[in-house]
Protein backbone atom coordinates (compact mmCIF):
# COMPACT_ATOMS: atom_id res chain seq x y z
CA UNK A 1 0.00 0.00 0.00
CA UNK A 2 2.95 2.14 -0.41
CA UNK A 3 2.59 3.84 -4.18
CA UNK A 4 5.89 4.04 -6.02
CA UNK A 5 7.66 7.35 -5.61
CA UNK A 6 6.52 10.55 -8.05
CA UNK A 7 7.06 14.18 -8.28
CA UNK A 8 4.70 16.29 -6.99
CA UNK A 9 3.44 19.72 -7.70
CA UNK A 10 0.70 22.31 -5.80
CA UNK A 11 0.25 25.10 -8.73
CA UNK A 12 -1.16 28.38 -7.15
CA UNK A 13 -2.90 29.41 -10.02
CA UNK A 14 -5.08 27.74 -12.85
CA UNK A 15 -2.43 29.07 -15.81
CA UNK A 16 0.71 27.34 -14.17
CA UNK A 17 -1.21 24.25 -13.56
CA UNK A 18 -2.45 24.58 -16.93
CA UNK A 19 1.51 24.96 -17.88
CA UNK A 20 2.12 21.60 -16.00
CA UNK A 21 -0.11 19.25 -17.26
CA UNK A 22 1.17 17.21 -19.96
CA UNK A 23 2.52 13.68 -20.94
CA UNK A 24 3.27 11.30 -18.09
CA UNK A 25 1.68 13.86 -15.54
CA UNK A 26 -1.60 13.03 -13.83
CA UNK A 27 -3.84 15.88 -12.28
CA UNK A 28 -5.22 15.05 -8.66
CA UNK A 29 -8.41 16.62 -7.38
CA UNK A 30 -9.66 15.15 -4.26
CA UNK A 31 -7.93 11.79 -5.01
CA UNK A 32 -10.73 9.41 -3.83
CA UNK A 33 -10.00 7.10 -6.82
CA UNK A 34 -6.47 8.23 -8.23
CA UNK A 35 -4.82 7.60 -4.62
CA UNK A 36 -6.23 4.04 -3.72
CA UNK A 37 -4.90 3.44 -7.34
CA UNK A 38 -1.73 4.27 -6.80
CA UNK A 39 -1.35 2.65 -3.93
CA UNK A 40 -1.81 -0.69 -5.03
CA UNK A 41 0.74 0.42 -7.96
CA UNK A 42 -2.22 -0.26 -10.81
CA UNK A 43 -1.31 3.67 -11.15
CA UNK A 44 2.10 4.80 -11.24
CA UNK A 45 2.08 8.71 -12.73
CA UNK A 46 5.47 10.08 -12.47
CA UNK A 47 4.19 13.38 -11.20
CA UNK A 48 1.37 14.61 -9.72
CA UNK A 49 -0.49 18.23 -10.41
CA UNK A 50 -2.58 18.81 -7.14
CA UNK A 51 -5.31 21.52 -7.80
CA UNK A 52 -6.17 21.56 -4.38
CA UNK A 53 -4.63 25.11 -3.74
CA UNK A 54 -5.57 26.58 -7.10
CA UNK A 55 -8.17 29.19 -5.61
CA UNK A 56 -11.29 30.11 -7.33
CA UNK A 57 -12.03 26.62 -8.46
CA UNK A 58 -14.56 25.15 -5.70
CA UNK A 59 -16.89 27.89 -5.55
CA UNK A 60 -20.81 27.63 -6.35
CA UNK A 61 -22.86 30.63 -7.37
CA UNK A 62 -26.12 31.10 -9.52
CA UNK A 63 -25.94 33.47 -11.93
CA UNK A 64 -27.85 34.08 -15.54
CA UNK A 65 -30.20 31.27 -15.34
CA UNK A 66 -27.09 28.49 -14.70
CA UNK A 67 -25.54 27.31 -11.58
CA UNK A 68 -21.86 27.24 -12.30
CA UNK A 69 -19.69 24.63 -9.62
CA UNK A 70 -16.42 24.92 -9.88
CA UNK A 71 -14.23 21.68 -10.39
CA UNK A 72 -13.31 21.30 -7.22
CA UNK A 73 -16.06 21.76 -4.99
CA UNK A 74 -16.62 19.08 -3.37
CA UNK A 75 -19.38 16.33 -2.71
CA UNK A 76 -20.43 17.73 0.88
CA UNK A 77 -19.79 21.91 -0.64
CA UNK A 78 -22.54 20.76 -3.36
CA UNK A 79 -24.72 18.92 -1.07
CA UNK A 80 -24.58 21.11 1.90
CA UNK A 81 -24.87 24.28 -0.88
CA UNK A 82 -27.76 26.65 -0.31
CA UNK A 83 -27.29 27.61 -3.66
CA UNK A 84 -27.92 24.23 -4.87
CA UNK A 85 -30.43 23.74 -2.36
CA UNK A 86 -32.69 26.71 -4.01
CA UNK A 87 -31.36 26.38 -7.79
CA UNK A 88 -30.84 22.90 -8.00
CA UNK A 89 -31.97 20.13 -5.80
CA UNK A 90 -31.02 17.49 -8.20
CA UNK A 91 -27.80 18.10 -7.83
CA UNK A 92 -28.00 18.20 -4.43
CA UNK A 93 -30.16 14.65 -3.69
CA UNK A 94 -27.57 12.81 -6.06
CA UNK A 95 -24.49 14.25 -4.80
CA UNK A 96 -26.22 12.96 -1.09
CA UNK A 97 -25.64 9.59 -1.77
CA UNK A 98 -22.05 9.52 -3.49
CA UNK A 99 -19.85 6.62 -1.11
CA UNK A 100 -20.06 7.94 2.51
CA UNK A 101 -19.39 10.97 4.60
CA UNK A 102 -15.26 11.27 4.43
CA UNK A 103 -15.57 10.36 0.63
CA UNK A 104 -17.98 13.19 0.04
CA UNK A 105 -15.93 15.43 2.20
CA UNK A 106 -12.30 14.97 -0.38
CA UNK A 107 -13.76 13.85 -3.95
CA UNK A 108 -14.78 16.67 -6.16
CA UNK A 109 -17.28 16.94 -8.95
CA UNK A 110 -14.76 17.70 -11.65
CA UNK A 111 -12.47 14.94 -10.38
CA UNK A 112 -15.60 12.70 -10.37
CA UNK A 113 -16.54 13.43 -13.77
CA UNK A 114 -13.04 13.17 -15.67
CA UNK A 115 -12.39 9.62 -14.24
CA UNK A 116 -16.02 9.18 -15.62
CA UNK A 117 -16.45 5.81 -13.76
CA UNK A 118 -19.29 3.96 -15.52
CA UNK A 119 -21.00 3.57 -12.03
CA UNK A 120 -20.83 6.64 -10.60
CA UNK A 121 -23.33 9.11 -9.42
CA UNK A 122 -22.83 12.62 -10.98
CA UNK A 123 -23.40 11.38 -14.63
CA UNK A 124 -26.94 10.76 -14.05
CA UNK A 125 -27.69 13.85 -12.65
CA UNK A 126 -25.55 15.72 -15.38
CA UNK A 127 -27.33 14.16 -17.95
CA UNK A 128 -30.81 14.72 -16.29
CA UNK A 129 -29.73 18.14 -16.10
CA UNK A 130 -28.18 18.72 -19.64
CA UNK A 131 -25.13 20.23 -18.46
CA UNK A 132 -22.66 21.99 -20.02
CA UNK A 133 -18.67 21.01 -18.75
CA UNK A 134 -16.59 23.97 -18.94
CA UNK A 135 -12.29 22.67 -20.07
CA UNK A 136 -9.95 24.63 -20.39
CA UNK A 137 -6.35 24.26 -21.84
CA UNK A 138 -3.39 26.77 -21.86
CA UNK A 139 -4.20 28.58 -24.70
CA UNK A 140 -8.36 27.40 -25.59
CA UNK A 141 -11.36 26.98 -23.61
CA UNK A 142 -15.38 24.51 -24.83
CA UNK A 143 -18.04 23.83 -23.44
CA UNK A 144 -18.57 20.10 -23.67
CA UNK A 145 -22.10 18.78 -23.28
CA UNK A 146 -22.85 16.43 -20.55
CA UNK A 147 -24.30 13.69 -23.09
CA UNK A 148 -20.73 14.19 -25.38
CA UNK A 149 -18.71 13.73 -22.23
CA UNK A 150 -19.86 10.48 -20.79
CA UNK A 151 -17.98 8.84 -24.05
CA UNK A 152 -17.73 5.00 -22.99
CA UNK A 153 -15.98 3.69 -19.81
CA UNK A 154 -13.50 6.12 -17.83
CA UNK A 155 -13.18 7.17 -21.23
CA UNK A 156 -14.37 11.22 -21.87
CA UNK A 157 -13.40 13.85 -24.51
CA UNK A 158 -10.76 15.50 -22.29
CA UNK A 159 -7.63 16.07 -24.30
CA UNK A 160 -4.60 15.61 -21.65
CA UNK A 161 -3.58 19.42 -21.55
CA UNK A 162 -7.14 20.09 -20.73
CA UNK A 163 -8.71 20.62 -16.85
CA UNK A 164 -12.24 20.68 -16.23
CA UNK A 165 -12.87 23.72 -14.66
CA UNK A 166 -16.50 24.00 -13.78
CA UNK A 167 -19.99 22.45 -14.43
CA UNK A 168 -22.80 24.60 -15.50
CA UNK A 169 -26.58 23.48 -15.34
CA UNK A 170 -29.66 25.25 -15.96
CA UNK A 171 -31.39 26.64 -12.59
CA UNK A 172 -34.50 24.18 -12.44
CA UNK A 173 -37.79 25.64 -12.75
CA UNK A 174 -39.29 25.82 -9.04
CA UNK A 175 -42.33 23.69 -10.08
CA UNK A 176 -40.24 20.98 -11.83
CA UNK A 177 -40.09 17.78 -9.95
CA UNK A 178 -37.29 15.55 -9.32
CA UNK A 179 -35.43 12.29 -8.09
CA UNK A 180 -32.59 10.42 -7.83
CA UNK A 181 -32.97 6.99 -7.04
CA UNK A 182 -29.93 4.55 -6.49
CA UNK A 183 -28.91 0.98 -5.65
CA UNK A 184 -25.68 1.56 -3.93
CA UNK A 185 -23.38 -1.49 -3.99
CA UNK A 186 -23.23 -2.70 -0.67
CA UNK A 187 -19.42 -2.20 0.02
CA UNK A 188 -18.24 0.02 -2.44
CA UNK A 189 -21.18 2.66 -2.21
CA UNK A 190 -21.15 2.70 -6.11
CA UNK A 191 -24.36 2.85 -8.06
CA UNK A 192 -25.23 -0.51 -9.09
CA UNK A 193 -27.93 1.53 -11.19
CA UNK A 194 -28.78 5.03 -10.41
CA UNK A 195 -31.64 7.20 -12.28
CA UNK A 196 -31.60 10.53 -12.14
CA UNK A 197 -35.34 12.30 -13.28
CA UNK A 198 -36.68 15.85 -13.74
CA UNK A 199 -39.85 16.13 -14.70
CA UNK A 200 -42.11 18.93 -15.78
CA UNK A 201 -46.21 19.10 -15.49
CA UNK A 202 -48.07 21.11 -18.09
CA UNK A 203 -52.31 20.67 -17.60
CA UNK A 204 -52.29 17.62 -15.73
CA UNK A 205 -50.38 16.09 -18.39
CA UNK A 206 -45.86 15.18 -18.42
CA UNK A 207 -44.66 18.23 -20.53
CA UNK A 208 -40.88 17.43 -20.51
CA UNK A 209 -39.15 14.61 -19.22
CA UNK A 210 -35.11 13.83 -18.62
CA UNK A 211 -33.86 10.41 -16.99
CA UNK A 212 -29.99 10.26 -16.34
CA UNK A 213 -29.20 6.18 -16.02
CA UNK A 214 -25.43 5.53 -14.46
CA UNK A 215 -24.56 2.01 -13.34
CA UNK A 216 -26.13 -0.02 -16.27
CA UNK A 217 -24.14 0.24 -19.16
CA UNK A 218 -20.36 1.04 -19.97
CA UNK A 219 -21.38 4.68 -19.75
CA UNK A 220 -24.72 6.83 -18.12
CA UNK A 221 -27.05 7.53 -20.80
CA UNK A 222 -29.90 9.66 -21.26
CA UNK A 223 -33.36 7.45 -21.89
CA UNK A 224 -34.22 9.10 -24.56
CA UNK A 225 -37.19 6.12 -25.55
CA UNK A 226 -38.37 6.72 -22.11
CA UNK A 227 -38.78 10.04 -21.92
CA UNK A 228 -40.81 10.79 -25.59
CA UNK A 229 -42.52 8.26 -24.59
CA UNK A 230 -43.78 10.24 -21.26
CA UNK A 231 -43.87 13.49 -23.46
CA UNK A 232 -46.02 11.60 -25.68
CA UNK A 233 -48.44 11.02 -22.97
CA UNK A 234 -47.36 7.24 -21.78
CA UNK A 235 -47.77 6.20 -18.32
CA UNK A 236 -44.66 5.78 -15.87
CA UNK A 237 -45.07 1.99 -16.17
CA UNK A 238 -44.57 1.69 -19.74
CA UNK A 239 -42.05 4.36 -20.49
CA UNK A 240 -39.76 2.72 -17.13
CA UNK A 241 -39.95 -0.73 -19.05
CA UNK A 242 -38.39 0.55 -21.89
CA UNK A 243 -35.49 2.40 -20.09
CA UNK A 244 -31.91 0.07 -21.16
CA UNK A 245 -33.47 -1.17 -24.21
CA UNK A 246 -30.89 -1.98 -26.79
CA UNK A 247 -28.24 -1.33 -23.80
CA UNK A 248 -25.69 -3.74 -23.15
CA UNK A 249 -25.68 -4.28 -19.43
CA UNK A 250 -22.65 -4.31 -17.40
CA UNK A 251 -22.74 -8.01 -15.43
CA UNK A 252 -20.17 -8.52 -11.97
CA UNK A 253 -20.05 -11.02 -9.03
CA UNK A 254 -23.07 -8.76 -7.50
CA UNK A 255 -25.44 -8.03 -10.21
CA UNK A 256 -26.37 -9.87 -13.74
CA UNK A 257 -26.95 -8.26 -16.44
CA UNK A 258 -30.50 -9.35 -16.55
CA UNK A 259 -30.88 -8.33 -12.85
CA UNK A 260 -29.45 -4.72 -13.54
CA UNK A 261 -31.63 -4.12 -16.10
CA UNK A 262 -34.61 -4.79 -13.80
CA UNK A 263 -33.65 -3.29 -11.31
CA UNK A 264 -32.76 -0.01 -13.65
CA UNK A 265 -36.24 -0.26 -14.79
CA UNK A 266 -37.97 -0.68 -11.25
CA UNK A 267 -35.75 2.32 -9.89
CA UNK A 268 -36.78 4.58 -12.90
CA UNK A 269 -40.28 3.57 -12.45
CA UNK A 270 -40.19 4.68 -8.59
CA UNK A 271 -37.84 8.14 -9.24
CA UNK A 272 -40.80 8.61 -12.20
CA UNK A 273 -43.38 8.64 -9.55
CA UNK A 274 -41.33 10.62 -6.68
CA UNK A 275 -40.72 13.38 -9.29
CA UNK A 276 -43.99 13.51 -10.59
CA UNK A 277 -45.53 14.24 -7.35
CA UNK A 278 -42.86 16.96 -6.79
CA UNK A 279 -43.85 18.31 -9.52
CA UNK A 280 -46.40 21.13 -9.76
CA UNK B 1 -15.78 -14.90 -17.69
CA UNK B 2 -18.09 -15.60 -21.00
CA UNK B 3 -17.80 -12.89 -23.64
CA UNK B 4 -19.72 -13.08 -26.77
CA UNK B 5 -20.78 -10.66 -29.03
CA UNK B 6 -21.54 -9.74 -33.05
CA UNK B 7 -20.21 -6.94 -35.22
CA UNK B 8 -20.17 -6.10 -39.27
CA UNK B 9 -17.47 -5.39 -41.38
CA UNK B 10 -17.84 -3.53 -44.17
CA UNK B 11 -15.71 -6.30 -46.07
CA UNK B 12 -16.74 -9.54 -47.79
CA UNK B 13 -16.13 -12.28 -45.28
CA UNK B 14 -13.08 -13.43 -47.63
CA UNK B 15 -11.36 -10.05 -47.22
CA UNK B 16 -12.81 -9.80 -43.14
CA UNK B 17 -11.09 -13.03 -42.99
CA UNK B 18 -8.11 -11.90 -44.02
CA UNK B 19 -7.55 -8.55 -42.18
CA UNK B 20 -8.85 -10.19 -39.06
CA UNK B 21 -5.65 -12.18 -39.04
CA UNK B 22 -3.22 -9.95 -40.81
CA UNK B 23 -0.09 -8.95 -38.08
CA UNK B 24 0.14 -5.26 -39.30
CA UNK B 25 -3.47 -4.84 -38.98
CA UNK B 26 -3.83 -6.73 -35.42
CA UNK B 27 -0.91 -5.14 -34.44
CA UNK B 28 -2.63 -1.73 -35.37
CA UNK B 29 -6.44 -2.89 -33.47
CA UNK B 30 -5.47 -4.27 -30.65
CA UNK B 31 -5.88 -1.80 -28.35
CA UNK B 32 -3.09 -0.62 -26.60
CA UNK B 33 -0.54 -3.00 -28.62
CA UNK B 34 2.96 -1.50 -28.91
CA UNK B 35 4.31 -4.51 -31.33
CA UNK B 36 3.78 -7.92 -32.88
CA UNK B 37 6.71 -10.12 -33.57
CA UNK B 38 6.23 -13.19 -35.52
CA UNK B 39 7.63 -15.77 -33.11
CA UNK B 40 6.05 -18.62 -35.47
CA UNK B 41 3.55 -19.72 -38.02
CA UNK B 42 0.48 -17.82 -36.53
CA UNK B 43 1.87 -17.39 -33.53
CA UNK B 44 3.29 -13.58 -32.51
CA UNK B 45 4.99 -11.94 -29.11
CA UNK B 46 3.29 -8.90 -28.26
CA UNK B 47 3.99 -6.03 -25.85
CA UNK B 48 1.10 -3.98 -24.97
CA UNK B 49 0.51 -0.74 -23.20
CA UNK B 50 -3.25 -0.48 -21.29
CA UNK B 51 -4.70 2.82 -19.85
CA UNK B 52 -7.83 2.95 -18.49
CA UNK B 53 -9.18 5.50 -16.24
CA UNK B 54 -6.01 6.30 -14.09
CA UNK B 55 -4.74 2.71 -14.79
CA UNK B 56 -1.93 1.78 -16.87
CA UNK B 57 0.49 -1.08 -17.08
CA UNK B 58 2.29 -2.96 -19.49
CA UNK B 59 1.81 -6.38 -20.83
CA UNK B 60 4.21 -9.07 -22.30
CA UNK B 61 2.04 -12.31 -24.28
CA UNK B 62 1.41 -13.38 -27.41
CA UNK B 63 -1.32 -13.89 -29.84
CA UNK B 64 -2.32 -17.08 -31.52
CA UNK B 65 -4.54 -18.41 -33.95
CA UNK B 66 -5.56 -21.66 -34.91
CA UNK B 67 -8.17 -24.09 -36.23
CA UNK B 68 -7.99 -22.01 -39.04
CA UNK B 69 -11.13 -22.61 -41.57
CA UNK B 70 -11.19 -19.54 -44.30
CA UNK B 71 -13.48 -18.04 -44.71
CA UNK B 72 -15.69 -19.12 -42.38
CA UNK B 73 -13.80 -19.29 -38.81
CA UNK B 74 -10.89 -19.39 -36.42
CA UNK B 75 -9.61 -19.44 -33.14
CA UNK B 76 -8.20 -16.90 -31.50
CA UNK B 77 -5.80 -16.52 -28.51
CA UNK B 78 -4.60 -13.57 -26.69
CA UNK B 79 -2.53 -13.70 -23.36
CA UNK B 80 -0.70 -11.47 -21.48
CA UNK B 81 1.08 -10.73 -18.37
CA UNK B 82 2.57 -7.76 -16.55
CA UNK B 83 3.40 -6.24 -13.14
CA UNK B 84 -0.29 -5.17 -12.76
CA UNK B 85 -1.97 -8.66 -13.37
CA UNK B 86 -2.75 -10.79 -16.12
CA UNK B 87 -5.30 -11.86 -18.85
CA UNK B 88 -6.12 -14.60 -21.39
CA UNK B 89 -8.40 -14.45 -23.55
CA UNK B 90 -9.73 -17.32 -25.97
CA UNK B 91 -12.57 -17.17 -28.33
CA UNK B 92 -14.21 -18.72 -32.28
CA UNK B 93 -14.68 -16.28 -34.15
CA UNK B 94 -17.32 -17.03 -36.82
CA UNK B 95 -17.97 -15.00 -40.03
CA UNK B 96 -20.74 -14.95 -42.12
CA UNK B 97 -21.91 -12.83 -45.13
CA UNK B 98 -24.50 -10.11 -44.69
CA UNK B 99 -26.19 -6.99 -46.68
CA UNK B 100 -23.24 -4.51 -45.59
CA UNK B 101 -19.91 -6.80 -45.88
CA UNK B 102 -19.73 -9.81 -42.97
CA UNK B 103 -21.32 -10.54 -39.74
CA UNK B 104 -18.47 -11.23 -36.96
CA UNK B 105 -19.31 -13.33 -34.43
CA UNK B 106 -17.39 -14.49 -31.11
CA UNK B 107 -17.63 -16.39 -28.50
CA UNK B 108 -15.26 -16.93 -26.27
CA UNK B 109 -13.55 -16.71 -22.61
CA UNK B 110 -11.81 -13.96 -20.65
CA UNK B 111 -9.52 -14.55 -17.16
CA UNK B 112 -8.24 -11.72 -15.56
CA UNK B 113 -6.12 -12.50 -12.33
CA UNK B 114 -3.84 -10.68 -10.24
CA UNK B 115 -4.00 -7.20 -8.62
CA UNK B 116 -6.19 -5.41 -11.17
CA UNK B 117 -8.67 -8.22 -10.72
CA UNK B 118 -8.91 -8.48 -6.90
CA UNK B 119 -9.66 -5.27 -7.26
CA UNK B 120 -11.01 -4.14 -10.37
CA UNK B 121 -13.81 -7.09 -10.33
CA UNK B 122 -16.80 -4.85 -10.71
CA UNK B 123 -15.13 -2.86 -14.02
CA UNK B 124 -13.50 -6.24 -15.72
CA UNK B 125 -16.61 -6.97 -17.94
CA UNK B 126 -17.38 -3.80 -18.55
CA UNK B 127 -13.47 -3.00 -19.83
CA UNK B 128 -13.25 -5.80 -21.51
CA UNK B 129 -16.15 -5.44 -23.35
CA UNK B 130 -14.80 -2.35 -24.56
CA UNK B 131 -11.57 -3.13 -25.64
CA UNK B 132 -13.04 -5.48 -27.28
CA UNK B 133 -15.71 -3.13 -29.02
CA UNK B 134 -12.21 -1.04 -29.93
CA UNK B 135 -10.48 -3.72 -31.46
CA UNK B 136 -13.52 -4.02 -33.51
CA UNK B 137 -14.48 -0.54 -34.63
CA UNK B 138 -10.82 -0.43 -36.10
CA UNK B 139 -11.65 -3.35 -38.10
CA UNK B 140 -14.35 -1.75 -39.63
CA UNK B 141 -12.26 1.31 -39.94
CA UNK B 142 -9.03 -0.62 -41.94
CA UNK B 143 -12.13 -3.06 -43.90
CA UNK B 144 -13.11 0.67 -45.21
CA UNK B 145 -9.35 1.59 -46.37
Amino acid sequence: MIPQTFEYSAPATLAEALHLIDGDRKLLAGGMSLIPLMKLRLAQPGHLVDLGRVPGLNSIEAAGGKIRVGAMATHHDVETSPVVRASCPLLGETVGSIGDPQVRHRGTIGGSIAHADPAADYPAALLALEAQIRVVAAHRERMIAAEDFFMDAFTTPLEPDEIVVEVLAPIEDSKEGYRYEKVAHPASGFAVVGIAVRIKKSGGKIAMARIGVTGLGSHAFRARNAEALLEGGAGIDAAAAVVGEGIDANSDLYASAEYRLHLARVHAARALRTALSRAE
Amino acid sequence: MKVAGSYSLPAPPERAYELLQDPDVLAKCIPGCEGLDRVAEDEYAMRMKMGIASISGRFDGKVRISEKTPPVSFRMSVEGAGKIGFMKGDGVITLSAADSGSNVQFEGDVQVGGTIANVGQRLIETTAKMIIKRFFDCMSQRANE
